[in-house]
């Protein structure tokens, strides 16, 4: 870090502002839309929609309102789909929990273990079950969502929480084995086997040595899964009724006769994303550790 | 405290045979140490012992039982890393602690075992450390060393255990091993591919080289009777001298042709030349068995002096005899001009011929 600021101050003056210049530009094009969503959860729906844009106006928490505290609102236009939303958010928002939750607890459990059986004991054809592994999410989702639809209509695990979780849990576990095993790959062998000459049993070798010098990578792993299953659309809206429905279907299917009340979604959106930015915050350190990891370890 | 016996030990590994039927018996309560260079298979060997690594072939005995069927966490020996293996995510002292806990040994008990192994690698310092990934190269190596040492297995293994160590504390360790060996009657095995400290270490050595045996036996068999040129080259500082030349006999007299070199080696004639594969011989000196002589004398050969190098207790002067240059070490302090003539003296009693085809040391 020191010898990196020392090089910018080394800059000349023109070379600086033109470097802040861009980054300026840069971060305005990643993070308007996220400021332009904020902005209309705090407008009504005519100062949403007013032209030239509003950038100074009166926020309202209407929208916010609207969303918690439902029927003690003054209905103003909630009718519909948009009275079924705002009366019914935090339904959505718990169902995206659970579902998001569960896959990747399960994603987690099968996937680590799966990872570390591969990279230590490497059971024969272990490249081939690899590929295959991978090969599973080569098609493209929509190709199988039919087929999925009717199976889990047959079997009964259409809209349940149940069917989207093993599902998840699919779509994960490719990436979970293939990041895991990369993790443990890269941690040496010698220290498992000292840990066994020590007198440690496989199971406890894998939760008490081999799991904790990975936590770097569980961490990142945890991160990407996450962002996987709480943006995830397509199957959610085929595989789900309103019970079970997760909050990006229960954003998009917003249509009405009245046209479109996007305040309340973009509330809804900035609740919804809320999460998402915290995790990344609190994983902040394990993801930037797990860039260097490999790096910075002696030995 | 047991004898540990391989018998026709293999291990292959893609192409590579790293231990190539390895037969050995070590006795209990010995210091036997695995001398070779890199890549001889110590290691591997080492992992078979411990159990790490189960071999392709052959069988390991403890006191006549065999025990590849015991997993390594059954097998009760300790065994020191060479790449330290030190648990990253541990304190200094739960690393030291560890095969202590495992064993369930008592929390008082653990203390005050950790703490008299961490005095005597002059690491209690260290102790409260959380991260020992970020320790030099000789405290993780003391470290590693306090986790092998703070039980009493039947065997301890120590794979290049004083590498990264400073010279004194290496005399230190090496007197440390020692008396464990002695007083705690432990069997030890020591890897190394320092041939000094073998021979400072080592109650019985046993060279390998490519996963094969090449000679088994106390330091001084080894030194003084090597069985084989890569033994005699790879054991000794400096180098054992070797002239390489046609045997021929001329009026009842044996000599040793090389250019314009020509070495009586009468008194050393014997049964070996019957078991010659060709005309051609090795002769192998060690540098403390040539003299060397400023004036001529009878029996001496003339060379030219190229340069000397001392270390203190004795120097070592580089000639040159023919198209050989010979390194003679010399007691003290020696000094010579370059190129100048010098007459050297070979003490044929402690010399040795060696078959260059075969490699074998006839004598």
């Amino acid at each position: 870090m020191v010898e990196r600021s020392r090089i910018v101050r080394r800059r000349s003056p023109i070379k600086r502002a033109l470097l802040y210049i861009t980054v300026i530009l840069v971060c305005i094009v990643f993070v308007f839309p996220i400021f332009w969503m904020i902005a209309t959860a705090f407008k009504t729906r005519a100062q949403a929609f007013s032209w030239p844009p509003l950038f100074i106006w009166e926020p309202t928490t209407r929208n916010f309102i609207d969303i918690f505290l439902k029927r003690q609102t003054e209905i103003e236009a909630i009718t519909g789909w948009e009275l079924e939303l705002a009366t019914g958010a935090e339904i959505f928002f718990i169902n995206s929990m659970i579902v998001t939750f569960g896959s990747i607890v399960l994603a987690l459990l099968i996937g680590t273990l799966a990872a570390y059986s591969f990279s230590r004991y490497r059971p024969k054809g272990t490249d081939t079950l690899m590929f295959f592994i991978l090969s599973t999410r080569m098609l493209p989702g929509i190709v199988v969502a039919i087929p999925i639809y009717f199976f889990y209509r047959n079997i009964g695990l259409y809209s349940t929480h149940i069917g989207l979780i093993l599902l998840y849990t699919m779509f994960n576990l490719p990436f979970a084995v293939w990041m895991m095993k990369s993790f443990f790959d890269e941690i040496p062998r010698d220290i498992e086997q000292a840990a066994m000459v020590d007198g440690t049993k496989p199971i406890k070798l894998f939760y008490k040595i081999a799991l904790p010098q990975v936590i770097v990578g569980l961490a990142a792993t945890v991160g990407f899964l996450i962002i996987n299953v709480w943006n995830e659309f397509l199957f959610a809206l085929l595989l789900t009724e309103r019970s079970v429905r997760t909050v990006p279907v229960a954003i998009a299917s917003t249509r009405g006769e009245v046209g479109i009340n996007w305040g309340l979604i973009a509330a809804i959106e900035t609740l919804y994303v809320i999460p998402a930015i915290v995790l990344i915050f609190l994983l902040q350190k394990y993801l930037l550790r797990g860039m260097t990891f490999g790096t910075v370890r002696g030995v | 405290m047991v004898r540990v016996s391989l018998i026709d030990l293999t291990k292959r590994y893609g192409r590579i045979t790293a231990v190539d039927g390895l037969n050995l018996d070590i006795p209990n309560m010995s210091l036997t140490v695995l001398l070779g260079p890199t890549g001889a298979g110590k290691t591997t060997t080492i992992k078979c012992i411990s159990g790490v690594i189960s071999p392709d072939k052959g069988d390991i005995l403890f006191d006549g039982e065999s025990v590849i069927n015991i997993p390594p966490w059954e097998r009760n020996v300790a065994q020191f890393f060479q790449t330290y293996a030190l648990y990253p995510h541990l304190s200094v002292y739960d690393n030291i602690a560890y095969p202590l806990r495992e064993r369930g040994v008592s929390k008082d008990e653990i203390d005050k075992r950790v703490k008299e192994v961490a005095r005597k690698l002059r690491i209690n310092h260290l102790l409260d450390r959380k991260d020992p990934t970020t320790l030099s190269g000789g405290e993780m190596q003391r470290v590693a060393l306090a986790r092998t040492l703070v039980r009493e297995p039947k065997v301890i293994l120590l794979d290049e255990p004083i590498s990264n160590l400073d010279a004194k504390l290496r005399e230190e360790m090496i007197y440390e091993f020692k008396r464990l060996c002695r007083e705690l009657c432990q069997t030890i095995i020591y890897a190394t591919p320092d041939h000094l400290e073998a021979l400072a270490v080592g109650e019985r050595i046993a060279v390998i080289k490519d996963g094969k045996l090449h000679q088994y036996g106390t330091p001084e068999e080894i030194y003084n009777h090597p069985v084989s040129k890569f033994v005699a080259t790879f054991v000794g500082s400096p180098t054992i001298n070797m002239i390489e030349g046609e045997l021929k006999m001329k009026d009842g007299s044996l000599y040793l042709v090389e250019g314009g070199v020509t070495i009586n080696i009468s008194n050393i004639a014997g049964d070996w030349i019957n078991k010659l594969s060709g005309d051609k011989i090795i002769l192998a000196i060690r540098p403390e068995d040539i003299l060397i002589l400023k004036e001529r004398q009878e029996g001496s050969l003339e060379a030219k002096a190229l340069i000397a190098e001392p270390l203190g207790h004795e120097t070592v002067v580089t000639c040159k005899l023919g198209e050989n240059e010979l390194k003679i070490l010399v007691r003290g302090f020696f000094s010579v001009k370059y190129g100048e003539h010098v007459w050297i003296k070979i003490n044929m009693s402690k010399a040795h011929i060696i078959d260059p085809k075969t490699e074998v040391v006839l004598i």
